[in-house]
């Protein structure tokens, strides 16, 4: 705590030459809330990497760039991770006013979030018009042709997202029958019943699914805002967002679609699920999107799948043991978050859904 | 080839409109010339002995006829008529006038072409196989993924004040015509585990004063993660690479210095670090790319080829194998005897962009050998195209030959240069003729720079002359042996300078030995590897 204060009394403005050694920027950026990078020379570039260095190890302050510097450098010490430029010769303000660029080609590198690219732009826009033509071939369609025909146009990038729920067997033999190799995640929150760990391992092997990805939180971010493991007492979105939607993120960077096992029946935001449906990044496939409750039960019987142990006894829908309590009915999620305004946990997020929906109206201009 | 969207024309057009502005600035005085230069530089603008001179960026060797016929006009209505084909598969032009510039990057422009990054120490022009997309022993198709680093290097915020200029070459094909062991990153496509194209990347090769054959960095790379491992390479680069010393500057000094293994783990730590989705090649951009760059559709076999045994020469020399059937690569060698080598007129252009529409596919490379290449014949034109050829004088069967000699401009055109290149360049020519010997030899590269900068490329000729100046002499060296494309080799020199007629004779001898020696289907490395180099010796400075 002691070190803290100090910290925070300390924190100041500091000045840092342009071809300083990065390891004594970082050692400096601890101790500031502002660094002034001087350019001595409008020609050396090592400034810019060095912003870009110090935003993607995790530099919040302010960060100016000031010294010898041309208006023509500006948006690419900004896009470097700069937020101001301040040049020794402030002359000419219509050249330092000049708008910014438009279209870029790189990612900012000092902004590892930033704005996307225009390869990135030109390959949504061909994404989202592709899914909206797959979702319309595929209205209505069984789940095995819905199946097959994104194993096909997503090969090598696609996974299935499973919660080894209640009704997670049925999308995972589906998968197991077609193709094994397909990637399945599964977001270990820490915070699942002792029988769903149990009834995954004994779905992989029944199944033979051959890659299998367990996603867990970060540990560093677990101990920093989970420390007394009780978060789900605070703040359930809060430990939703750290156990579920930041790992899945992670767990998904290498895919553009991901299979999920939900369905219509669900109720809420899902009464209307499509086939496929862009997210505004990726594609999200539905192949038991059309299935009536009855199915479910049916093709479960059918196929001699074992079914997962709470099921037994009154849960329709199993999340984590904090925010799942049995159900009325089969295939209800009423049991998921009882007592809270919420119906999904933030990865299927509708608001979130609806807002990505709109950005992924991406027109080439 | 590869087509302009809404955004890659609005780039182009942003920045000639910036350099337009930065042009007036410098002419009101509110740009220094300290200042200007650098930005001119990176807009291909040089100022050479007795005038400008414009590079005109041919992004990795690609020209359809539209643009090559704009290169023709700007050739007739800025400069005197002709343009001066380079080593990096550009284009300059000589003469132009620096308050003209504006105007002639507009009319690039408007054929999707540009002189961004063509000078400067910035990322320069992307270069690769002339024969990519056409060549029978390519593995995959290069040009995609150099557009993809074209759009990549383009204005980048991070990587526009590099300690030195920064060149990358790509290639497809394991006999790499890319020559991608001397450059800054070479990279040649190699197939994975389950046949995912990756790449093997190489990095601090180099010519000029401190020639450097590349490291191998690493064995693969998924192909999508590319431009992670680029923004990698040129962040250690850009903030390690020296900046205190112009010829230690370039990275072939920091992958010496830092040593091969130590450079490797500093771009794989920083490529960890940033890799990501940002990074990442969209496999639907990816798809979007290639699709630009479709094979041909069948040709038509040259059945009854005419007896004429100058075609048959020509057809023997200059046509190379093609994947598809039917269909010819045509090496238009713009080195005729006692030519300045890589020179072609406004008219000769106009005449090559109207036969590669008229018998190919309306498209035309450029070479590293500053030849011209028509990459997709339609095989039973080729009577036709050698006749149209030969009465513009581009016919000279001589592609990879002796006389098919890469100079730079040298004391003629470059404040650089410390002796000629051109017209030694062109007696050699003259005297190869004479004597017959493009004929009586096999294939064997010759190359020739005016200074140590090594813009000819003579390291890497099997026979090569570097000009240099001692106390107000022009004096050549003769190196043997070096390699360009695959296995890349540095020559070695021969034995003490020469003035430049006996540099002339010496390189006629050297030929002459090798065609003496040289065993059929053998090239000049292979017989010197056999002979050693005393014949040569013996040739160029007596018993």
């Amino acid at each position: 705590m002691a070190l803290d204060s100090a910290r925070q009394i300390a924190r100041s403005t500091t000045e840092l030459p342009a071809d300083i050694e990065p390891a004594e920027a970082f050692a400096a950026a601890a101790w500031a809330d502002q660094i002034d990078v001087r350019f001595a020379t409008f020609k050396d570039g090592r400034g810019f990497s060095l912003a870009a260095l110090l935003r993607q190890g995790g530099y919040e302050g302010r960060l100016r760039a000031i010294g010898h510097l041309l208006p023509d450098q500006k948006d690419a010490l900004l896009r470097s991770g700069f937020d101001r430029v301040q040049a020794d010769d402030a002359g000419e303000p219509a050249r330092w006013a000049r708008a910014r660029a438009a279209h870029i080609y790189q990612p900012d590198p000092g902004a590892p979030q930033g704005r996307h690219t225009a390869l990135h732009r030109r390959a949504l826009a061909v994404r989202k018009a592709r899914a909206e033509a797959l979702a319309q071939e595929l209205e209505g369609a069984d789940p095995e042709t819905i199946l097959a025909r994104a194993l096909e146009v997503y090969a090598g990038r696609i996974a299935l997202l499973s919660s080894f729920g209640a009704e997670a067997a049925l999308g995972l033999h589906l998968l197991a029958g077609t193709d094994p190799e397909t990637p399945v995640l599964f977001l270990e929150t820490q915070r699942h019943f002792a029988q769903t760990l149990t009834y995954k391992d004994q779905l992989v092997s029944a199944l033979g699914l051959k890659d299998v990805r367990v996603l867990e939180p970060d540990a560093d971010e677990a101990a920093r805002e989970d420390a007394d493991a009780k978060l789900y007492e605070r703040d359930g979105a809060a430990c939703c967002e750290l156990r579920k939607v930041r790992p899945l993120a992670r767990g998904l960077e290498a895919f553009d679609a991901v299979i999920t096992g939900r369905k219509r029946y669900h109720g809420g935001a899902r009464g209307a699920l499509k086939a496929v449906e862009f997210d505004g990044e990726r594609v999200k496939i539905n192949p038991l999107a059309f299935l009536s409750p009855e199915d479910v039960a049916s093709r479960f019987t059918a196929l001699d799948l074992p079914s997962h142990p709470l099921t037994q006894i009154g849960y329709a829908s199993i999340g984590c043991w904090p925010c799942t309590t049995p159900a009325s009915e089969p295939g209800s999620r009423e049991g998921r978050w009882a007592g809270e305004d919420r119906e999904e946990c933030g990865i299927f997020d509708p608001a979130l859904e609806a807002r990505a929906q709109r950005a992924g109206s991406i027109r080439l201009i | 080839m590869y087509q302009y969207d809404v955004i890659d024309r609005e780039l182009v057009n942003a920045r000639t409109a910036e350099f337009r502005e930065q042009v007036s600035a410098r002419l009101s005085g509110a740009l220094s010339e300290d200042e200007f230069k650098p930005l001119r530089l990176m807009n291909g603008v040089y100022l050479q002995l007795h005038a400008y001179m414009l590079r005109v960026a041919i992004p990795y060797g690609v020209l359809s006829s539209n643009q090559l016929r704009m290169l023709a006009q700007v050739a007739r209505e800025y400069d005197k008529g002709y343009g001066h084909f380079t080593t990096r598969q550009n284009i300059q032009y000589n003469w132009p006038a620096l308050v003209d510039i504006p105007a002639i990057l507009d009319a690039l422009a408007s054929v999707e072409m540009h002189a961004i990054q063509t000078s400067g120490n910035t990322i320069r022009n992307t270069t690769t196989d002339p024969f990519a997309g056409a060549a029978a022993d390519e593995i995959a198709d290069p040009r995609p993924w150099c557009e993809l680093i074209r759009q990549w290097s383009t204005q980048h915020p991070e990587f526009t004040w590099l300690p030195r200029k920064f060149k990358i070459a790509v290639t497809g094909s394991p006999a790499d015509r890319a020559a991608i062991g001397v450059h800054d990153i070479g990279l040649k496509l190699v197939p994975g585990d389950k046949g995912i194209m990756g790449f093997e990347v190489h990095v601090g090769g180099g010519q000029g004063r401190t020639p450097r054959i590349a490291a191998k960095i690493r064995d693969y790379l998924p192909a999508r993660e590319l431009l992670a491992y680029l923004t990698a390479i040129l962040r250690v680069y850009n903030l390690a690479g020296r900046r205190d010393n112009l010829y230690k500057a370039r990275i072939k000094i920091l992958v010496e210095d830092m040593g091969p293994e130590a450079f490797a783990a500093a771009v794989e730590e920083t490529y960890e670090a940033i890799r990501g989705r940002d990074l990442a090649v969209p496999a639907e951009e990816i798809e979007r790319v290639a699709s630009f760059f479709t094979p041909p559709a069948p040709g038509r076999a040259l059945e009854n080829a005419p007896t004429d045994p100058a075609f048959a020469r020509w057809r023997r020399v200059n046509v190379k194998p093609h994947k598809v059937p039917g269909r010819a690569v045509v090496v238009i060698a713009l080195k005729a005897y006692g030519q300045a080598p890589g020179d072609a007129s406004a008219a000769q252009m106009d005449l090559i962009a109207d036969l590669a529409e008229r018998y190919g596919e309306a498209e035309i490379r450029v070479t590293k050998e500053q030849n011209l290449v028509l990459p997709h014949m339609d095989e039973a034109a080729l009577p036709a195209l050698f006749e149209a050829l030969k009465e513009a004088g581009l016919a000279t069967a001589n592609a990879g030959r002796a006389s098919d000699i890469v100079a730079c401009p040298g004391l003629d055109y470059c404040n650089l240069a410390n002796a000629r290149s051109i017209p030694i360049a062109q007696q050699i020519s003259m005297g190869l003729e004479a004597a017959g010997l493009d004929e009586a030899a096999g294939e064997v590269t010759v190359k020739i720079s005016g200074c140590i900068n090594a813009c000819g490329h003579h390291h890497v000729a099997e026979i090569g002359l570097l000009g240099v100046d001692k106390k107000g002499e022009e004096v050549y060296q003769l190196t043997l042996g070096g390699v360009a494309d695959g296995e890349a080799a540095i020559g070695k020199i021969l034995g003490p300078g020469l003035s430049a007629d006996d540099a002339v004779r010496a390189v006629i001898a050297c030929v002459r030995v090798f065609a003496d020696h040289g065993a059929n289907e053998e090239r000049f490395s292979q017989t010197l590897a056999r002979i050693g180099t005393d014949p040569f010796k013996e040739a160029v400075y007596g018993a």
